[in-house]
């Protein structure tokens, strides 16, 4: 079973980069390979979701203590398993929207390269195996974000680079001190490897916030956010994906790591480190929504949300309690499936209709009726509307704040309302406008628009299909991440 | 034990919208009879599940595992009662929307959000926990604003924006109250609510929920400050639409006040006072408003926040009176009834005058109503009722209110300033009388200004008859019989909202109650013939009198405060601040290129641009020589050099001593 993880983290790199070797002059059989490769992997990881295997497996060693280790425990298995839902989708909606990008070579080699190195950032077993693959996940997508190789997108990719390795080099300046004052082992344990001594308190605490916004740079923590914005520029497959679920998410889960597997938050629990870290996030929440607020292209907005969104889970895991972890761990998935659907949503907009602004959505309700059904239910989810995942995360998140005690998360649950009122106003304006145009307006140029084709429609029915499940019947999905957060999984 | 049949009005309607959706695609007419028989099926629903109450069976439905947090649903009479007044509401309303929809654009839409919030009103009435009063709450607020924007109509639109944005705040806020409240008090199912906040060890820890709470449903009952999408979204619904609105959403809002009233503020003075105050304010300017007002709909708008604002007084003086209040209680529960009957036919019968003539201002429809007594029955009955005549239902509620009123002065300490709220009472009761006798004459007893085009069938069809006249026959029944027929329903009412028995037979009525409604009545008349007849009235140049509307427009609170602040102000702070920091991180990066990681350009080379008989080349090469000699080791050389002829010359001065 270990060597499964292996194949699964090696499968889509390996195929990914064997994809331009293949010369694929027909469409049909790139989109069969890619398909195969994607789905294969997928159905690996669900037998090692359900075949958990035990222990860790060492790939090979760097020193005599240290090694590169995989391994799955409960929270590699939540990201693994949400990027493994996500992945097939995804794909079979990029097979149709990369038409008219063109270089569907090259972006299918890095797209399929990028869901391996994403397992492995879930599936590491130690902080360095971890750091490789996080490194390896910049370079792997940075064609993906210049892959119009414009002046924008160039510029939007040297952006992304640049935060992304600044981050990291703080991320490895925090590594060395744990490496220094810990396990030189670097492997996770559940509630840390730190030992606490008062002389060195200083240092622990300044190098566990080197790792916080060295690891927030990709989970968008403010000041370090703007290249998501930016990254937009992207093709739509990719901003879904990456830009929403894959990448950010990394960011995300390496805090969850660094929080909980390595330092351990008995340590950090009222600290001014933890402070510091909570206010960020609780500032980034109110932020991210009100950028979006003012943003006028929609996919610039819904990065902005992102941001926002992003920061609700970073925000849940420096309240450093197994309550805030489990609400992180739900916001985590909720959000990927939802912010995938708007993201799609925008994506069909554009290549139906290439309007990209929101004003240009007037009146597009009637012709899109399913696009702008998901993009509808998708916002209402995201708002936080009853029946629908958002709400529960945000509950879950909001108890456990005020579990916790404190004016800062008390300010955060603030922030969370805040942040909800907000993301109505900037997800409903475009919904109200599209089904119900002020009249005499928006039917100008819109008679040829109308819903993409099944490939483009097939993820966004499951994807409705998969919201309204995970809203009403997610109460076993919940007791499980709560166990993950525990540490008992 | 689970009582699984608590689901079926809730579900039902639910179930049945995407069905009659689609068939109304196909067929206008099969979509019309499966919507009646929905709204019928759903009043025998409920009123089966009223006949399981009244058995004295408890029901209660527990399904922990949906929605992350579960759903939990209690029958007890209160729910039943008002679950069957919802269900009556949605059925006559049905009935009427078919012939008054016939014109209407959508209709298919209508039916399925109509549908999704009848069920989503009917769940808020059922909940027994306050998370699920908040699921099916947020699902009402969502769905109505379909209701409210059917038309489409820049003024519908802009009243929906209003009717969304309180939604949504006001269900944040109380979302922040509900977290808080779970947070202090561990639960938030309303039979433990009360043990769990009595055994509170500081009470005042809980005001700050309470008020949160407060906040989201007070924004659906229309309670000032929150009132602002009241007159503006009820005139620009349709007819069937705004009666719903008006009569059954308002009132999911005050049935969240009550379960905090009743449950965490059980006989709480503090609290008591500062619902009654809210109250006083949404009374008197619901009342104001309504005199002034010179459309239909915004008028009987006006009132509907003016009649919550006497069900929240009693539900204030409920908590103050302690464990004597059920004269309160009875006026609350019985108040809430009468309003959602009486907003039912008055609703209706303005959507029939809508229907025929589509103008809602008074000078337009004036003396329309001549010559059609079966309007005007229906009408007067409504007036009657609303106005607190004695034998009408109106009347029964208000003396029951004005009682409690009377009994608190007595023991208050400070009896002037519920003597100034009795007198409020009183003068909002003759407004009450004031506006709807303007609405009575205008359209039934003055003459046309220039006579009307008769239609050539008759202006309404038999169902809608019957949709408006079953009610309109109820409220005086209701009125003349209150020992049987309104005190049974208060008895049954009343185990929701306290746990005292009730103390002493009520005399309906007595001379004392009797003058209470005689001096409403006599401020009415003056205010209405001082006032309305002169002050509110302009002669044109023909000398006919009409109507004006004398209220400022720019005295408006969402126009001088809200929407300044939440469009204006806010957004410019915000994307101040926001512009600011979003650049913080590309300005210092810039910054830094700019001066310290400066790149010099390079130098170009010297040879490629020289030219004969130029000197060019030799001043480039001297600028070589520049840089030489403008460098630190250069300078060093020198100085270097400049030290050993120092020492030279200090040798030479030494040997030749």
């Amino acid at each position: 079973m270990k060597y499964l993880m292996l194949l699964s983290v090696l499968l889509p790199i390996l195929s990914g980069a064997a994809l331009p070797l293949w010369r694929f002059k027909v469409r049909r059989s790139r989109e069969a390979y890619v398909l195969t490769c994607v789905c294969a992997t997928s159905l690996l990881v669900l037998t090692l979701l359900l075949k958990r295997p035990e222990g860790s497996m060492r790939l090979f060693p760097l020193t005599s203590t240290l090694d590169i280790t995989l391994r799955l425990d409960g929270l590699s298995g939540v990201f693994s398993g949400l990027v493994a839902f996500l992945w097939p989708l995804s794909s079979l909606y990029a097979l149709e929207y990369i038409k008219h990008e063109g270089g569907d070579d090259r972006f299918f080699a890095f797209y399929t390269m990028t869901y391996g190195v994403t397992l492995g950032i879930a599936m590491s077993g130690n902080l360095l195996t971890l750091y490789l693959f996080y490194e390896l996940l910049t370079l792997v997508t940075l064609p993906l974000v210049m892959h119009t190789r414009d002046k924008r997108s160039v510029r939007a990719g040297m952006k992304y680079l640049g935060f992304s390795i600044g981050g990291a080099a703080c991320a490895f300046v925090g590594m060395m001190v744990l490496y220094h004052l810990g396990d030189t082992s670097l492997s996770f344990v559940y509630g840390g490897f730190v030992s606490d001594n008062a002389s060195e308190r200083t240092l622990i605490l300044t190098a566990y916030l080197l790792c916080f916004f060295g690891f927030g740079v990709k989970a968008a923590v403010f000041p370090f956010h703007s290249w998501l914005p930016s990254a937009r520029v992207a093709p739509t497959p990719v901003t879904a994906l990456l830009h929403a679920v894959a990448v950010v998410k990394a960011g995300a889960f390496a805090i969850m790591r660094v929080t909980f597997y390595c330092f351990g938050t008995a340590m950090l629990r009222g600290t001014w480190a933890q402070d510091i870290a909570m206010g960020f996030a609780v500032f980034t929440i109110l932020f991210g929504s009100a950028m979006a607020l003012r943003e006028q292209h929609l996919k610039r907005r819904l990065a902005y949300s992102t941001v926002s969104n992003l920061s609700y889970i970073v925000f849940g895991v420096t309240l450093m309690t197994p309550a805030g972890l489990t609400g992180a761990l739900s916001h985590m998935v909720f959000h990927g499936v939802m912010k995938i659907t708007l993201f799609f949503c925008a994506g069909a907009i554009m290549y139906m209709t290439h309007r990209e602004f929101v004003p240009e959505l007037t009146g597009l309700g009637r012709y899109m009726p399913v696009t702008f059904a998901a993009f509808t239910l998708g916002s209402a989810a995201l708002v936080g509307v009853p029946l629908l995942p958002g709400f529960l995360s945000k509950w879950r998140l909001a108890t456990a704040a005020l579990e916790a005690g404190g004016v800062l998360p008390l300010l955060g649950v603030a922030a969370l309302l805040i942040s909800a009122i907000l993301t109505a106003a900037y997800l409903f304006t475009p919904v109200v406008n599209a089904f119900f145009p002020p009249a005499g307006e928006g039917s100008h140029g819109l008679e040829q628009a109308r819903d993409p084709n099944l490939y483009m429609k097939l993820p966004l029915f499951i994807l409705m299909a998969s919201m309204l499940a995970l809203g009403v019947g997610s109460k076993g999905l919940l007791s499980l991440l709560s166990r993950v957060a525990a540490g008992q999984l | 034990m689970n009582d699984y049949i608590l689901l079926v009005p809730i579900l039902l309607p639910f179930f049945s919208a995407f069905p009659i959706y689609i068939v109304g695609r196909r067929s206008k007419r099969t979509r019309d009879i499966l919507a009646e028989t929905a709204g019928c099926a759903e009043f025998a629903a409920c009123a089966i599940l009223l006949a399981l109450a009244l058995g004295g069976n408890e029901l209660t439905l527990a399904i922990p595992n949906v929605c992350g947090r579960g759903i939990y649903l209690k029958l007890d009479c209160f729910r039943a009662i008002y679950a069957l007044i919802a269900a009556l509401m949605w059925m006559m309303t049905t009935l009427f929307s078919r012939e008054y929809l016939a014109h209407y654009r959508n209709r298919n839409r209508y039916y399925l959000f109509t549908l999704l919030t009848c069920g989503a009103t009917v769940g808020v009435l059922l909940s027994n926990d306050l998370f699920t009063t908040f699921i099916f709450f947020e699902i009402m607020s969502f769905t109505s604003y379909v209701m409210v924007v059917q038309d489409e109509k820049p003024g519908a639109m802009r009243a929906g924006e209003t009717y969304i944005a309180v939604a949504v705040i006001g269900g944040m806020v109380m979302l922040m109250g509900l977290l808080l409240l779970e947070n202090r008090l561990g639960t938030l199912y309303f039979d433990e609510l009360h043990t769990e906040a009595t055994t509170m060890a500081d009470v005042s820890e809980l005001y700050l929920p309470g008020a949160l709470i407060l906040f989201g449903f007070g924004a659906k009952a229309g309670m000032f400050p929150l009132h602002i999408w009241l007159p503006k979204a009820h005139p620009v619904a349709p007819a069937p639409a705004s009666a719903l609105l008006s009569g059954i959403l308002t009132k999911t809002g005050v049935f969240g006040i009550i379960v905090l009233t009743s449950g965490v503020f059980l006989h709480d003075a503090l609290w008591g006072n500062i619902i009654l105050a809210l109250g006083v304010v949404t009374m008197v300017l619901g009342a104001v408003l309504a005199v002034f007002s010179v459309d239909l709909k915004r008028t009987l708008a006006c009132s509907s926040m003016s009649q919550i604002g006497f069900i929240l007084i009693g539900i204030g003086v409920q908590a103050l009176l302690g464990h004597h209040n059920t004269l309160a209680l009875w006026g609350t529960g019985l108040h809430m009834v009468n309003h959602s009957m009486l907003k039912l036919v008055l609703f209706m019968c303005a959507g029939v005058v809508y229907m025929n003539l589509h103008k809602l201002d008074l000078n337009d429809i004036r003396g329309w109503g001549r010559n059609k007594p079966f309007l005007n029955f229906c009408f007067l009955m409504g007036t009657l009722g609303i106005t607190g005549v004695p034998l009408w239902n109106g009347y029964v509620s208000k003396t029951l209110l004005h009682e409690s009123i009377v009994e608190y002065i007595a023991l208050a300490p400070s009896p002037g300033i519920y003597r100034a709220v009795e007198w409020l009472f009183l003068i909002s009761g003759g407004l009450t009388a004031a506006y709807m006798a303007k609405l009575y004459i205008a359209i039934f007893v003055e003459k046309p200004v220039k006579p009307f085009e008769e239609p050539k069938k008759w202006y309404i069809g038999t169902k809608s008859a019957l949709a408006i006249g079953i009610p309109a026959l109820c409220l005086p029944v209701m009125g003349m019989f209150p020992s049987p027929l309104m005190e049974g329903i208060a008895r049954h009412m009343q185990g929701f909202m306290d746990w005292e028995s009730p103390d002493a037979a009520v005399k309906w009525f007595s001379l004392t109650n009797l003058r209470g409604a005689a001096v409403s009545l006599t401020i009415g008349a003056a205010v209405y013939f001082l006032v309305v007849r002169t002050l509110l009235m302009r002669r044109d140049e023909k000398g006919v009198k009409y109507y004006v509307n004398r209220w400022p427009t720019r005295l408006d609170l969402e126009e001088i405060l809200y929407r300044p602040l939440i469009q204006r102000l806010l957004p410019f702070l915000g994307a101040l601040v926001c512009r600011v920091l979003d650049n913080l991180t590309d300005w210092t990066v810039a910054l830094l290129n700019n001066t310290v990681l400066r790149r010099k350009p390079i130098p170009p080379s010297s040879d490629a641009d020289f030219e004969p008989g130029d000197f060019t080349p030799q001043i480039k090469r001297s600028y070589t020589l520049q840089r030489i000699s403008g460098s630190i080791s250069y300078s060093l050389l020198l100085f270097g050099a400049g030290f050993c002829a120092a020492m030279v010359y200090l040798i030479i001065i030494l040997i030749s001593k």
